[in-house]
């Protein structure tokens, strides 16, 4: 259990808890947080326990790992599985199981996967071993896709022919669409993702206000900064008013990082559809290679199944991306799956919101609802 | 050992000015130290405009004052310096700042700012106005305006720091640092490490430091960074400058 002492600056953080309990009233207020990494900081400092019960968070599908459909991964254990390939991933991505098992299996039955920290890594690889194809695995939203497009451009300057991208890089403001127009889910806000907006700006979101009559705060990864978030969003919620704000000024302009959305718009064009596990084929919100670059795109390169594969059926990973159930009203939560041996992604990056709950919060929630964590007051 | 509660006055009448959480927070604060010093970090003692407080808290930490207690290790920044300049020459990741400073000492706040990429745990004592919310890891501070008063406070405060401090070493359990050594996701993350600017070269890459260590960066999506300056970093790339707006 954590409290907000141990919060940067826990006397913010108190005024903060205080200021939520005094402008909600006591009215239920269900706030979506879009990150994952906005769910890891929830779960790991506990900010669902030093809340008052009548504001309630719900997970959204922002953790990419966690939306790639299964067919996807079999496509890269596809790929991995070539002869003279080197296949590189992000770590989160190798343990995502496909219908035949993961890329660490493909590992051990003898595909060359390493895992690598940044795409320019990948790049250095291929560049130091001129006989081998080096494909990289490029998952992420916009905040991931610019690294990717860099060394695209970077490969291309350096004529560097033997590497190749099997995107996967997805966009934001779609799902967030989806979300909005499923008709099984009430918010009353959002709290917008921090370092993805340092890159597309607050500007997209304006449909969230203008269209369905949410507020939406963009917040930082801190507790406090979420903390902070909820009580913007509140303010505007007492105020009447209905808008895009910004709590992450520190990193976030308005305008987004114009040079990343730039080179985005060079590497890359939208697909006309991409799906997104459990929530289904979205419009345009997945990313591929443009035709200027189809040398390094490795689906044309090689011949990449493309099947797609239901999910598991006792998987309820798409209610929990969108909100609708919590993780632990999945019917194999802490089962059947468990980050050992997970059957939906949800549970298998640390900031898939099964995971973060099963690591954090499974054995404090009852308690915490029983009798709420006391906050002191400032 | 001496009390320090907001409800309570202390020696001379003066009011205390201590807001509730104030003891919590300086507990807090003790048990960080207490960590950073018992893992082999260093205190740096910081106060631009009132020297004396940091050559007393550095004091403090040094001198065995009580028997058995460890000599801890603490170090002045003098007067005068560039202070910037001085801490990014001379801390290391695990260290600590302290300061004891106006929220309106720029050079403070710009310190205190820096503590994510140089890895120091940031405390912040003061007094009046206060700094802006996370501007460190522990803000301690009074609600007073009278300088004076506030400054006798200090002392009390920092002499507590360093008690409660002593206080933690006698329970070796509470010194494991909180560990967080689960795998953590880059791209599910929204990873954006601060990292500061060490050098960078014609080809849009930098040089720069994080809590971390060194590491090679591409700089080609932000302006072209300056030594010194604070950029965001995700999967390799500085996706953000934190100059900006400043």
């Amino acid at each position: 259990m954590k409290f907000v002492d141990e919060y940067r600056d826990p006397a913010a953080a108190r005024r903060a808890v205080e200021e939520i309990s005094v402008i909600s009233a006591g009215e239920h207020r269900k706030f979506m947080e879009v990150c994952g990494g906005h769910t890891h900081t929830i779960y790991k400092h506990g900010i669902e326990n030093v809340l008052p019960t009548n504001i309630e968070l719900v997970h959204g599908p922002g953790c990419p790992v966690c939306v790639i459909p299964m067919g996807r991964v079999d496509d890269a254990i596809a790929l991995a599985e070539q002869p003279d390939v080197i296949f590189t991933s992000f770590g989160d991505m190798m343990r995502v199981p496909g219908s035949k098992g993961n890329l660490l299996e493909a590992k051990a039955r003898g595909a060359d996967v390493r895992m690598v920290y940044s795409p320019l890594d990948a790049l250095r690889i291929a560049m130091a071993n001129p006989e081998r194809q080096v494909v990289f695995f490029a998952i992420g939203f916009e905040t991931t896709a610019p690294s990717t497009a860099v060394t695209l451009l970077k490969a291309r300057e350096r004529g560097i022919t033997n590497f190749s991208v099997f995107s996967n890089h997805v966009t934001i403001v779609p799902p967030l669409k989806a979300i909005l127009d499923s008709p099984d889910l009430r918010l009353d806000g959002f709290i917008g993702p921090g370092h993805v907006s340092t890159v597309i700006g607050n500007r997209p979101y304006r449909f969230v206000p203008a269209t369905y009559g949410k507020p939406l705060v963009t917040s930082g990864f801190e507790p406090l900064d979420i903390l902070q978030g909820i009580v913007m969003l509140l303010r505007q919620l007492r105020d009447g008013r209905c808008e895009i704000e910004n709590q992450y000024t520190r990193a976030v302009r308005d305008e987004g990082n114009t040079k990343a959305l730039q080179v985005l718009a060079e590497v890359f064009e939208l697909r006309p559809h991409f799906e997104w596990r459990g929530l289904g084929f979205i419009s345009h919100s997945g990313l591929k290679l443009s035709p200027a670059f189809a040398d390094w795109d490795a689906e044309l390169r090689y011949l990449v199944p493309g099947v797609r594969v239901a999910d598991p059926k006792a998987c309820q990973c798409g209610e929990v991306l969108k909100g609708v159930i919590k993780p632990w009203e999945c019917k194999v939560f802490g089962t059947a799956c468990t980050p050992e041996t997970p059957i939906g992604t949800c549970m298998v990056s640390s900031e898939g919101a099964c995971a973060a709950y099963y690591n954090y919060g499974r054995f404090t929630r009852e308690a915490a609802a029983a009798a709420r964590i006391p906050v002191r007051s400032a | 050992m001496t009390v320090l509660r907001p409800d309570a006055a202390p020696a001379g009448g003066a009011d205390l000015g201590a807001s509730a959480g104030l003891c919590d927070d300086l507990a807090r604060a003790s048990l960080a130290l207490a960590r950073r010093f018992a893992a082999g970090g260093t205190l740096w003692c910081v106060s631009p405009s009132s020297t004396f407080h940091a050559h007393h808290v550095a004091v403090e930490f040094v001198h065995p004052v009580i028997m058995g207690t460890r000599a801890l290790p603490a170090v002045v920044v003098p007067a005068g310096a560039d202070l910037v300049a001085s801490l990014r020459a001379t801390v290391r990741p695990g260290d600590m700042v302290v300061a004891v400073a106006g929220a309106a000492e720029a050079e403070v706040a710009e310190a205190m700012r820096r503590g994510p990429a140089w890895g120091t745990e940031t405390v912040w004592i003061g007094a009046g106005p206060r700094p802006a919310d996370g501007a460190a890891d522990h803000v301690l501070w009074l609600d007073l305006d009278d300088p004076l008063v506030a400054s006798e406070l200090f002392v009390r405060i920092y002499h507590l720091l360093w008690e409660l401090t002593h206080v933690c070493f006698e329970h070796t359990g509470l010194l494991r640092p909180d560990t967080c050594e689960e795998e953590v996701c880059i791209t599910c993350s929204d990873e954006g490490r601060t990292a500061e600017v060490v050098s960078v070269d014609d080809l849009g890459e930098a040089l720069v430091r994080t809590a971390e260590g060194r590491e090679h960066i591409d700089t080609t999506l932000i302006d072209p960074p300056r030594p010194g300056d604070l950029v965001l970093v995700h999967a390799g790339s500085a996706i953000a400058s934190l100059e900006e707006g400043r």
